[in-house]
C-alpha cells in the first residue's frame, strides 16, 4: 500500500484489496438536542469516580471474611494468604479478597451486559433500530441511569448501541485489572468493583428499557403502573390437564414468541405457559395468561416433579444439569441462547416439522434454536404431542416408594453436612418412618433446592423427591397471586412522594430483590414485605423475592399484592419486574434527586449519589442473595448511596461495607449552605451488612433508612418504627436509638416523655422538662436548614 | 485433638485449620484469657437450656454480645447485666480492630467464644478474625455442635440424636471455665 501522505490523507483510488465498512452515520443536523448541560463525568472511566468511591470506602471500610485462604490463580501458587500474608506475586489477603469481589461483580455485570446486548441485537433484528423509547404521559425521564452515567437521552433502542459499547469497553479494562501483576490495593479493587456495580445498574436499565419499548410492556399507558393486572403464582396454579411449557432464565424473546404462537393459534386454553425465575416474570409482562410457576429455589423440584411437557431455557440461573433433569422426566428441552447450549445440536433454521418429530420421538433429548421467533411453534407443537405421551407417567414417588426410602435411611448425617442450610434430613426421615411426615414436609420450603444431599447419600435416596412427596398436598394448593412487573416508577408519582421521602414522613423505600437462597424458607420474604408495607414504607420488589412473597396469604386468603396498592407511595407493594427491572429502583431514587430537588442528571453521577446517600431513605434487601449478579447489583446500589441488607448466606460474598459509629471523624459531613463541618449521626450506618435472622433484619432495615436530612417529623416516624421493630422482634430497645435523636421533636409524640426520661436516666442527657427540650446530649442539634453533602465542590457559600 | 469433617463439608479454607477439642480443654483454654467475650446467636433460642448456659458464663464475668435475635431469650429471662445486642457482622468488624473500645469502653477482647450461631455465618466471621485479627492475636473458639475449622478449637459435629450428650458437654465446659 502506498505510504500515507502527510496530514493523514490517503487517496482511495490508489488502494487495492481494501474493504471499507461504513458504520453508524451521524448527521450533523441530527446531533443530540441540548436537553441539559453536560455534567462533569459523562461515561466515567475506571478512575473517574475514584474520589467518590474513596469517600464511601473510608467511611464504610471494606470488611473481608475469606471463603478460601489461598490464591490459586497462577502457577506461583497455590499461595497461602492466611493471616493477611503476601502471596508469591506480592498480593496480600485483603487485596486478594477485593480482587475476588471484583471478579464476582465482573461476572454479574457481564451477565446483565451480555443479556442486554443480546436482547438489543434480537430486537433490532426484529423491529429495527428506531423503536421509540416512550413510556407514556407520566414518564418524562425515561432513562435516569443512562442520562446520569452516559449523558445520553435515548430516543430509540438503537441509541443503546453506544451505551453497551461503553460498558463493554469498561468491562474489558476492569477485567484487565484482575490479572496477576496489576492492582495491588484492596481499596482500589473495591473502587473498581463499585464502578462495575454502577455499570451493572446501567446494563439493567438498558435491557429493561429495550424490552419494554419493543414488547410494549406496562408503562404509564392505561393498565400500567399501579394498575397492572394480577397473575397466578405457584406450582399449584399449573393446570396439568393441559400441555405445559416451562420457561427458565432471564431473556424473554423466546417465551414471548411462545405466547404469540399460542394466541395466534387459539391455543391459550390448551397449553399452560409457566416459568421459573425472571423469564417467567417478564413473560407475564407480554402474555397475561402466563403463570409464574416458581422462583429459582424450586427449579430442581419443579423439573423433577415432571410438570413440564417441554422445557425452554434461555440464559442465567439455569441449573447446569437441566438437560439431565429433563431427560429423567421425558421433557424435551429447547435451548435458545448461545450462552447455555448444554451440548445439544443447533437446529436453528431447520424445518420445524423435523425438529418436533425428533423431540417427540425421543431421538434427541433437546435442541438448540437460537432464533427466538422460531421457538414458539416448535415448543407449542412439541408440548401438545408430549402431553399425550406423558399423560400416564407419574413422577411423584408412590406411597410404597416413599415408605421404602424413609426406612432405608441410616441416619449417617452425610446429607446434613452437604446441605447449605444444615437441615437435619435424617431425623425428618426417621419421623416419617414412624408415621409423621410433617417434619419432612416442613423441610420442603426451607430447602434451597440444590440437591447436594443426594450427591452424598450412600443409600441413593432421592431426598429431593422425598420432600416433594411429603409436601405434595400443600404444593397442590400453592396458588398465589402477584402483580405483573410494572417497570418504571412514574415521574408523577415521584412528584407526590419526593418530599415525604426526603423529609422522612414516608419512612423509607424497602427494596426486596434477588435470589432464593434463604436461611429459613420463603415465608421470610413475605414477612419482610408485610411488615414494611403495613408501616407505610414503599416496598418495591423484583426477581425471586417478588415471586416468593406471593406464595403466602393472610387469614383472609389474600396475598400482599392483593391487599396493598401497587402505586409508588406509602404502603404500596410494587412488583417492578425481573432482575433487570430493579434498575427502576435506582431510577426512583435518582428521580427524587432530579424531580424533587432539581439536581441536574446529565453526566452527574457523583452529585446524585451524594444526594441519595444523605437524603433518600432507601434500603435494599437481598435475603436469599446467591448469584454473582446479586453481588454486582448490591455493589451498584452501594455506589449510588443505597445500603443493602443480605441474609446470612450473604457473608459468603466475602465482603461487606460497614461503618464505625464510634469513630467520630468518619461522620463528618459538610453543610453545603455555608461550608461548615457537621458531625452527624450514623445514617445510613452500613452500606452492606448481613443479618442472621429475619427478626434481626427487620429493625436493621428500618435503621438503614435514617438519613441526616430527615426533618424532625420524619425522624420521629423513622424512630417510631425502629424502636417498635426492635421491641417486637428483639424484645428490647435498640442500644443505639439515642444516636438518632437531635431534639425532643425527633421523638414520637406518643412516647416522647417516656423516651426523654430514658435519655435522662440511661444516657445522662440534660432535659429541660418545663420546655420539654433536650439541653445536652445529642451528637448535634436539629437544624432544619442543614444541607448535607460529602462534596466540597457543592458548597454554596463560605461561612 | 482429633480430626473432623467441617459441619458444612466444603468449608475447608486452607492450611490453617483449628482442631477439635473436648469441653474441658476449651474451658481451660478460656481460663487463660484476659478479656474474653461470649458471642451468642439465634440458635440458642431453640431450647431454654442453651440460654441458661450462656447466663452461667455471663455470671462468671464474661460479657455477652447477643447477635441475631438471641437477645430476646435473655430479656425474657430477665438477664440484662453485662449483655449487649450487636449485629454479628458489625461486631466482627469491631473485633478485627485492635483499637476498638469494646462493649464496655475498656478495650478490645483477646478471646472470643462463639455459641449458638448459624454455622456458615459463624464460620465466615471466624475466618475474618483468623485472617485479620492477628496483631495482637485474637484467640477464637466455638462451643457449638459443629466442627469449625476457622476457630482455633471447637467441638466435633454433634447430630440431634446426641443432644443430651451435647448438653452434658456444655455443662462440663462451664464447670471447666475458671474466671
Amino acid at each position: 500500500m502506498e505510504e500515507i501522505k502527510k496530514g493523514g490523507l490517503v487517496d482511495l483510488f490508489d488502494l487495492k484489496n481494501v474493504d471499507i465498512h461504513i458504520g453508524e452515520i451521524v448527521d450533523e443536523g441530527e446531533e443530540e438536542e441540548e436537553w441539559e448541560p453536560m455534567g462533569p463525568h459523562p461515561m466515567p472511566r475506571m478512575a473517574t469516580l475514584r474520589d467518590w468511591d474513596f469517600k464511601l470506602l473510608n467511611r464504610y471500610k471494606p470488611f473481608y471474611a475469606p471463603v478460601c485462604d489461598m490464591c490459586c490463580l497462577c502457577t506461583y501458587g497455590k499461595c497461602d494468604l492466611s493471616g493477611n500474608k503476601k502471596g508469591a506475586c506480592g498480593i496480600k489477603m485483603d487485596a486478594q479478597q477485593g480482587r475476588m469481589v471484583l471478579l464476582a461483580c465482573l461476572v454479574g455485570c457481564s451477565a446483565h451486559c451480555g443479556h442486554g446486548r443480546h436482547l438489543l441485537h434480537d430486537m433490532i433484528n426484529k423491529f429495527g433500530r428506531n423503536v421509540p423509547i416512550d413510556f407514556g404521559p407520566e414518564v418524562d425521564i425515561e432513562a435516569p441511569l443512562t442520562r446520569l452515567v452516559c449523558g445520553i437521552k435515548p430516543k430509540t433502542i438503537g441509541d443503546y448501541e453506544q451505551v453497551f459499547s461503553y460498558v463493554e469497553e469498561q468491562i474489558v479494562q476492569l477485567t484487565d485489572a484482575l490479572h496477576t501483576g496489576q492492582e495491588g490495593s484492596y481499596m482500589d479493587f473495591e473502587s473498581k468493583a463499585l464502578h462495575m456495580g454502577m455499570l451493572d445498574s446501567l446494563n439493567k436499565e438498558a435491557a429493561d428499557i429495550i424490552q419494554i419499548a419493543c414488547y410494549k410492556m406496562p408503562t404509564s399507558l392505561p393498565g400500567g403502573g399501579p394498575d397492572v393486572p394480577l397473575v397466578d403464582v405457584g406450582i399449584g396454579t399449573m393446570n396439568t390437564d393441559n400441555a405445559v411449557i416451562i420457561v427458565i432464565g432471564h431473556n424473554v424473546p423466546p417465551a414471548a414468541d411462545i405466547g404469540v404462537y399460542l394466541t395466534e393459534n387459539d391455543l391459550e386454553d390448551k397449553v399452560d405457559l409457566g416459568g421459573i425465575c425472571c423469564t417467567s416474570i417478564d413473560t407475564t409482562r407480554v402474555y397475561h395468561k402466563a403463570k409464574v410457576t416458581a422462583a429459582l429455589g424450586r427449579q430442581l423440584r419443579v423439573l423433577r416433579a415432571g410438570i413440564a411437557d417441554v422445557v425452554v431455557i434461555d440464559e442465567q440461573c439455569i441449573r447446569a444439569d437441566v438437560l439431565e433433569l429433563c431427560q429423567r422426566v421425558h421433557s424435551p428441552m429447547i435451548a435458545t441462547n448461545d450462552k447455555a447450549m448444554h451440548g445439544l445440536v443447533d437446529r436453528t433454521d431447520d424445518d420445524p416439522d423435523k425438529i418436533v418429530d425428533d423431540l417427540v420421538s425421543g431421538r434427541v433429548p433437546g435442541v438448540i434454536i437460537l432464533e427466538p421467533d422460531q421457538v414458539g411453534e416448535v415448543a407449542v407443537r412439541t408440548a401438545l404431542e408430549m402431553d399425550k405421551k406423558r399423560r400416564s407417567l407419574k413422577f411423584i414417588l408412590s406411597d410404597d416408594e416413599f415408605k421404602y426410602y424413609v426406612n432405608d435411611c441410616v441416619l449417617c448425617g452425610s446429607c446434613t453436612l452437604a446441605c447449605p442450610n444444615g437441615l437435619y434430613i435424617g431425623e425428618a426421615n426417621k419421623s416419617a418412618a414412624a408415621g409423621n411426615i410433617k417434619p419432612l414436609a416442613d423441610l420442603f420450603d426451607i430447602c434451597v433446592g440444590c440437591g447436594r444431599c443426594e450427591q452424598v447419600c450412600k443409600k441413593h435416596i432421592p431426598i429431593v423427591d422425598m420432600m416433594t412427596k411429603a409436601a405434595y398436598p400443600q404444593l397442590k394448593e400453592e396458588k398465589g397471586r402477584m402483580r405483573v412487573g410494572r417497570g418504571p416508577i412514574w415521574d408523577s408519582e415521584i412528584r407526590v412522594v419526593g418530599a415525604p421521602i426526603v423529609l422522612g414522613t414516608i419512612p423509607g423505600i424497602i427494596a426486596p430483590i434477588g435470589c432464593g437462597n434463604y436461611p429459613n424458607g420463603t415465608k421470610d420474604a413475605w414477612l419482610i414485605v408485610k411488615e414494611f408495607a403495613e408501616r407505610n414504607y414503599i416496598v418495591t420488589l423484583t426477581g425471586c423475592m417478588a415471586i416468593d412473597c406471593a406464595l403466602w396469604k393472610d387469614e383472609d386468603g389474600k396475598t400482599l399484592y392483593e391487599k396493598h396498592h401497587g402505586g409508588f407511595d406509602g404502603g404500596g407493594v410494587l412488583n417492578i419486574g425481573s432482575c433487570v427491572s430493579n434498575a427502576h429502583i435506582h431510577d426512583a431514587a435518582i428521580k427524587v434527586a432530579s424531580i424533587f430537588a432539581g439536581r441536574p442528571l446529565r453526566g452527574n453521577y457523583e452529585e446524585i449519589a451524594d444526594y441519595i446517600l444523605s437524603r433518600v431513605g432507601a434500603c435494599g434487601v437481598a435475603w436469599g442473595a446467591m448469584s454473582q449478579k446479586a453481588a454486582s447489583i448490591a455493589t451498584g446500589f452501594n455506589r449510588l448511596g443505597v445500603p443493602a441488607v443480605v441474609g446470612p448466606h450473604g457473608v459468603k460474598y466475602r465482603r461487606a461495607f460497614m461503618s464505625r459509629p464510634d469513630i467520630k471523624e468518619d461522620w463528618k459531613l459538610i453543610d453545603a449552605s455555608d461550608g461548615s463541618d457537621v458531625y452527624v449521626e450514623p445514617g445510613p450506618q452500613d452500606l452492606l451488612v448481613a443479618c442472621e435472622t429475619v427478626e434481626e433484619a427487620l429493625p436493621m432495615m428500618a435503621k438503614l433508612c435514617f438519613r441526616p436530612s430527615d426533618t424532625d417529623r420524619g425522624r420521629s416516624v423513622k424512630l417510631t418504627h425502629y424502636i417498635d421493630l426492635n421491641l417486637k422482634y428483639l424484645h428490647t430497645y435498640p442500644s443505639d436509638w439515642h444516636l438518632f435523636v437531635r431534639a425532643a421533636s425527633d421523638l414520637p409524640i406518643a412516647t416522647r416523655n417516656e423516651l426523654l426520661k430514658k435519655l435522662e436516666d440511661e444516657r445522662d442527657w440534660k432535659i429541660d422538662w418545663k420546655k420539654k427540650r433536650i439541653e445536652e446530649g445529642p451528637i448535634r442539634a436539629y437544624n432544619p436548614s442543614f444541607n448535607p453533602t460529602n462534596l466540597e465542590r457543592l458548597i454554596r457559600g463560605k461561612k | 485433638m482429633g480430626i473432623e469433617i467441617p459441619f458444612d463439608v466444603a468449608t475447608i479454607a486452607g492450611p490453617e485449620v483449628g482442631g477439635v477439642a473436648p469441653p474441658e480443654v476449651i474451658g481451660s483454654y478460656i481460663s487463660s484469657a484476659k478479656r474474653p467475650l461470649l458471642v451468642v446467636g439465634s440458635e440458642l433460642l431453640r431450647d431454654e437450656f442453651f440460654i441458661d448456659i450462656a447466663i452461667e458464663l455471663g455470671k462468671k464475668g464474661i460479657p455477652i454480645a447477643a447477635t441475631g435475635h438471641s437477645i430476646r431469650g435473655f430479656v425474657e429471662k430477665g438477664y440484662t447485666e453485662n449483655i449487649y445486642y450487636y449485629n454479628l457482622h458489625e461486631l466482627t468488624n469491631c473485633l478485627r480492630d485492635p483499637n476498638w473500645e469494646g462493649l464496655d469502653g475498656a478495650g478490645n477482647y483477646d478471646f472470643v467464644i462463639f455459641y449458638g450461631i448459624i454455622y456458615y455465618y459463624a464460620s465466615q466471621m471466624l475466618s475474618c478474625l483468623k485472617n485479620f485479627a492477628t496483631e495482637p492475636l485474637m484467640r477464637t473458639v466455638s462451643i457449638d455442635r459443629y466442627y469449625h475449622p476457622n476457630a482455633r478449637m471447637s467441638f466435633t459435629n454433634i447430630m440431634p440424636r446426641m443432644e443430651e450428650e451435647y448438653k452434658a458437654m456444655l455443662k462440663e465446659f462451664v464447670s471447666s471455665t475458671k474466671r
